[in-house]
């Protein structure tokens, strides 16, 4: 009556290429929805500390909406609500080039775009005002204020949450599964299909996230090591 | 590295505990002690499992399970026994079972030889095939013609399996739910939905317009539903299998098929000859 593990479905017959699919589906779609979740952070995290109020509630407005949603929503609203208005051609296009896919980057992007934009803006506020003046004082414009000074110095500040919120993307890429994207956890869920073998899927699905994501978390520690200004900000050595 | 190792090892070994620590104890003796049958079953596969406008859960499946096996169970264990009712799902079905969570799942499960080294299955209480699921006047017709169509699938399906072994140039898209591959049908995302053709009448039946959409093809799968228990539980088997072949010879059976699927029923799905005396050969003598 008890459960019989058969731990050797994992690497035989075609569970194993699917595992390996999955990883490489999952790592695609959370590397670029982070680069455009980046992207869209910076900018909206700046336009929130910018001194004119304008900008700043266009900031506040993106942020506010985008991260209220449900990232479940966003996937359903970029996959089914989003290609009909496109024009028929690119529609055609998007159809026979994975939709899912891009909807599921698009989704994931802005979403965590809007919550790298917080972790930014705490960033940006944390250096302290006598900086941007100085910087203005040298003769600089307020845009290479903050592309010279300003955001290479919050860049720095951030990495700690910014590991938490890749980590985040990362994991909430499997949302994608809603929308039909073969990434890791879809995998999981098909050997458990041909396989009936759902514990071994899931413990299998669930050591390569831990590892994927331990990855990614000493990659950033690595970052932060080999960017950090000496003397500029304390290290977490006791000094300071 | 050995710090590494050491929590792997230990993450393992706390889900082999959560899932070997299950006890031996026969199905029956639990339900005789408890007095409850918990069945796992859907939410949202009219008309097997579904809540239906009044908020009830209630369907073909849960009622064969409260009119025919609590019955046998009442009978078997002289007392009376109460139904009490879980979510499941195609993931989550068989780790239910084996967790002791459910005793019995009762929904739209295909009996397959892959899931039978895992859980045991009643007889078979209801017969279908994969189909397809489109927008009329479509050229679509059967399974050799979606080669290079796009096809959706729900996940976890057997169906998924079959197209994407014999017709491997069809673009397939599996989605975790009904309405989620209905959905991209509507919008043009697939041009056919593939599976078991009950279950594509019962979402034709829903739709907002039925006439727009037709059934198609010859079934290119065999689909059997059966009730799945746990293992090695022969006398809780019996029960059900006596449970289930009653209602057939009694006629009990075919008054719920008509009530669900007659004419008059949520989904219209008239029984073949074939599939009704497959159901009678299946009662073996008292």
């Amino acid at each position: 009556m008890t459960y019989r593990f058969t731990w050797n479905i994992l690497w035989s017959g075609q569970t194993a290429g699917w595992l390996l699919q999955g990883v490489i589906t999952t790592l695609e779609i959370s590397a670029i929805a982070w680069l455009l979740a980046l992207a869209l952070g910076l900018l909206s995290g700046a336009l929130r500390t910018a001194p004119a109020l304008p900008l700043r509630w266009i900031g506040a407005a993106y942020v506010e909406f985008f991260r209220n949603v449900p990232l479940l929503v966003w996937m359903f609203f970029w996959y089914f609500a989003v290609p009909p208005l496109l024009p028929q051609v690119l529609q055609d296009w998007l159809l026979e080039h994975g939709a899912e896919f891009w909807a599921g980057v698009v989704a994931l992007g802005v979403y965590h775009g809007a919550r790298f934009s917080e972790v930014i803006r705490s960033g940006i506020q944390a250096i302290p005002k006598t900086q941007f003046e100085a910087a203005l004082s040298t003769g600089l414009t307020m845009v290479q204020t903050y592309r010279l000074i300003i955001i290479p110095v919050a860049l720095r500040l951030i990495v700690p949450p910014a590991t938490n919120e890749t980590l985040n993307l990362l994991k909430n890429s499997s949302v994608a599964l809603t929308i039909g994207v073969a990434e890791l956890t879809f995998q999981t869920r098909q050997i458990e299909t041909y396989t009936a073998k759902a514990f071994e899927a899931l413990a299998a699905g669930t050591m390569i996230y831990l590892v994927l994501c331990l990855t990614v978390a000493l990659l950033m520690s690595q970052i932060e090591r080999r960017t950090a200004i000496p003397g500029m900000i304390a290290r977490g050595t006791g000094e300071s | 590295m050995i710090r590494a190792r050491c929590f792997s090892v230990w993450v393992i070994s706390i889900l082999l505990a959560s899932v070997g620590s299950t006890s031996a104890q026969p199905t029956l003796e639990k339900i005789d002690k408890s007095g409850v049958l918990i069945i796992g079953t859907r939410t949202g596969s009219p008309p097997f499992a579904y809540v239906n406008k009044n908020n009830e859960w209630v369907g073909f499946s849960i009622e064969l399970v409260e009119k025919a096996v609590v019955s046998a169970l009442t009978k078997k264990l002289n007392k009376q026994i109460r139904l009490e009712k879980k979510e499941s799902a195609p993931q989550t079905r068989i780790p239910l079972l084996t967790s002791n969570a459910v005793d019995l799942i009762a929904e739209t499960m295909t009996d397959t030889q892959s899931r039978r080294d895992q859980v045991d299955f009643s007889l078979t209480f209801f017969v279908t095939g994969a189909q397809f699921l489109v927008k009329k006047g479509t050229p679509i017709k059967n399974i050799q013609s979606v080669a290079g169509k796009r096809i959706a699938a729900q996940q976890g399906s057997t169906n998924a399996k079959i197209i994407r072994e014999r017709v491997p140039t069809a673009k397939l898209l599996e989605f975790p739910d009904q309405p989620a591959a209905f959905q991209a049908l509507a919008q043009g995302q697939v041009q056919a939905y593939t599976n078991d053709g009950v279950q594509l009448a019962g979402l034709r039946a829903k739709a907002p317009r039925p006439d727009e959409w037709s059934v198609v093809g010859e079934f290119f799968s065999y689909e059997p539903y059966g009730m799945a228990l746990r293992k090695n539980d022969s006398d809780f088997r019996q029960v059900v299998n006596v449970g289930l072949m009653d209602a057939v010879s009694s006629g009990l059976y075919f008054q719920l098929y008509d009530k669900w699927f007659g004419v008059k029923g949520e989904v219209p799905y008239p029984l073949s000859a074939e599939t009704k005396r497959f159901l009678e050969m299946q009662v073996v003598p008292k």
